[in-house]
């Protein structure tokens, strides 16, 4: 009786190997690929973006209608205007005599620059609608009662970041639109008590939109938000671990 | 003696579910993914379809009409039109927004989390509720804009005559009743605090007594208040006696619900309906001066 020989290994499985059971290749990623469920739940344990996530979930959790990702959609357009952000950075200067000749070199002579700045824009649109529809999840899921009752604080925290975001955006372009929304926009800041033409002449460093107003927003809407926000982003995705994960029936 | 030997539940520690629980990775992983990859495409296409706008170079001395805020703050813009600025601009929604942080601090409850609306009268709440806001706010701003004497007036020839003028829109409280003279000017407070000052306080300095304009005080802030504290009071309060709202979750659910339909109501009208002027205007008839000298 023959004995059953194992199959020679042919020229694909012989690259396969060659590419991920090598030693570089092992050095970066620790395990083998998630095809079982060892490996499934260590390449989430040992990922640093994957470990954002337990490693198990409650199956109700991952219903679509449960949280219709919106959370982490407003997250991924957050990067999403990261990196269009910093592809427009590269063309734009935030001075006046630039800054609007800028943004019709970035439309015309910039290759997918026209690609670019629609999608930022589409993006910081989808974001504010996309926060604000997370807020709604949550509140009408019951996701802010106890223990998550911080967690909801850091959200309005967020919510108001996202607005500053997309408000200080909105000047950049340098156009009739954008100045007289900034305009409008401060004004409203500015008719605060007591504290108002303070924090309006504060965040236009002068009395009405110009140069030190397009620079104040440009700092704030490209590093200091920025900044801020990814600060709360942290602390929000740290308490969702640490206060049991999505909200669910007791 | 058997009797004596009765079965008694046994408390054991709970479980963790496993059964009831997936894999992150593929279960969860894959959602994101998909997710992600359909809001990628989506954009994308929507990128190459509509340009962003890009009006002419910024010009101080050529104002539009109507000039707006971004839309996410049009509901603001639309509330500035009612009301005294300082209340409807920062102090209304520095409120609202702590309000909306104490959430849960009002509400400590752990009862009907994870689930969507989680109480038994909770659709029926929300349902309500958002009507109540979006209606209310539609027929304030209508009442506001003189719109709702109009169409009385001119639909049903309902006339309140000069009478009833008064009840036009808000500011005609101000603007005809016959206040007494001395009611616009009542010194209140020996120093400027800037707050509520009418016009003949202009100019004067920190130690003049300021002049409260009492018609205008009490149609710039007080009547606005009543509306806005006042109409949820009373929806919820109603809400309470029809048996409806029974926890303070409820409660919640309604004031929210509430907020979510007038402040949609808000953005909309302030974003399609605010022409020229900010007059109130059908979204098709919604035209914006560029505001070039002599082209207006």
């Amino acid at each position: 009786m023959a004995v059953e020989q194992p199959a020679r290994p042919n020229l694909a499985d012989k690259i396969y190997d060659k590419m991920f059971h090598n030693y570089v290749w092992k050095s970066i990623f620790r395990t083998g690929y998630p095809n079982t469920p060892r490996n499934q739940m260590l390449v989430v344990a040992t990922n640093v973006f994957l470990h954002l996530h337990p490693t198990r979930i409650h199956r109700t959790h991952v219903k679509i209608t449960h949280t219709y990702c919106l959370g982490g959609l407003s997250f991924f357009m957050f990067l999403g205007l990261t990196i269009t952000g910093i592809l427009l950075m590269f063309y734009y200067v935030p001075s006046v005599d630039r800054a609007y000749l800028d943004m019709q070199n970035i439309q015309t002579n910039v290759q997918f620059g026209q690609l670019m700045r629609n999608l930022h824009r589409w993006m910081a649109h989808a974001m504010v609608i996309l926060v604000f529809l997370h807020m709604m999840r949550v509140f009408y899921t019951g996701a802010y009662k106890p223990p998550r009752e911080f967690n909801w604080v850091v959200g309005v925290v967020l919510l108001v970041l996202t607005f500053l975001l997309s408000f200080t955006g909105y000047l950049l372009p340098w156009d009739q639109l954008a100045f007289w929304a900034i305009t409008v926009g401060t004004n409203i800041a500015g008719s605060a008590p007591v504290l108002g033409p303070k924090s309006r002449f504060w965040l236009l460093g002068g009395l009405q939109v110009g140069p030190d107003a397009l620079i104040r927003f440009y700092t704030l809407h490209v590093i200091g938000l920025p900044l801020l926000a990814a600060i709360f982003m942290a602390i929000h995705f740290w308490r969702i671990r640490r206060d049991g994960g999505l909200a669910r029936p007791l | 003696m058997a009797t004596a030997v009765v079965a008694r539940p046994v408390a054991r520690p709970q479980a963790r579910a496993r059964d009831e629980e997936v894999l992150v990775w593929p279960d969860l992983v894959f959602v994101e993914f998909i997710s992600a990859l359909l809001f990628t495409i989506t954009l994308f296409v929507l990128a190459l379809l509509v340009n962003a706008p890009l009006l002419d170079e910024a010009n101080a001395d050529v104002t539009p009409n109507p000039s707006k805020a971004p839309w996410y703050l049009l509901n603001l813009q639309e509330l500035l039109l009612h009301m005294n600025a300082a209340m409807a601009g920062v102090i209304i929604p520095t409120i609202w927004l702590g309000v909306l942080a104490a959430f849960p601090y009002f509400d400590r409850e752990t009862q009907g989390q994870g689930k969507w609306f989680g109480t038994p009268q909770a659709v029926k709440i929300t349902a309500w509720g958002s009507l109540v806001g979006f209606a209310g706010t539609w027929l304030l701003i209508l009442w506001d804009s003189g719109k709702l004497a109009f169409f009385l007036n001119d639909w049903f020839g309902w006339s309140g005559g000069d009478r009833l003028r008064f009840l036009e829109n808000v500011r005609a409280i101000q603007s005809q009743v016959p206040w007494p003279t001395w009611s616009t000017s009542i010194p209140y407070l020996p120093f400027n605090l800037k707050l509520l000052s009418s016009d003949a306080d202009a100019g004067q300095g920190p130690t003049q007594f300021q002049h409260l304009n009492f018609p205008g005080w009490i149609v710039e802030q007080q009547i606005p208040i009543m509306f806005m504290v006042g109409l949820p009071c009373v929806m919820i309060f109603l809400m309470y006696k029809a048996g409806w709202v029974q926890t303070r979750r409820d409660a919640l659910l309604a004031l929210f619900s509430g907020f979510i339909g007038a402040y949609g109501v808000l953005t909309l009208v302030g974003t399609a309906f605010r022409g020229a002027g900010q007059e109130l205007v059908f979204p098709w008839e919604l035209t914006v001066s560029e505001g070039i000298p002599g082209q207006e």
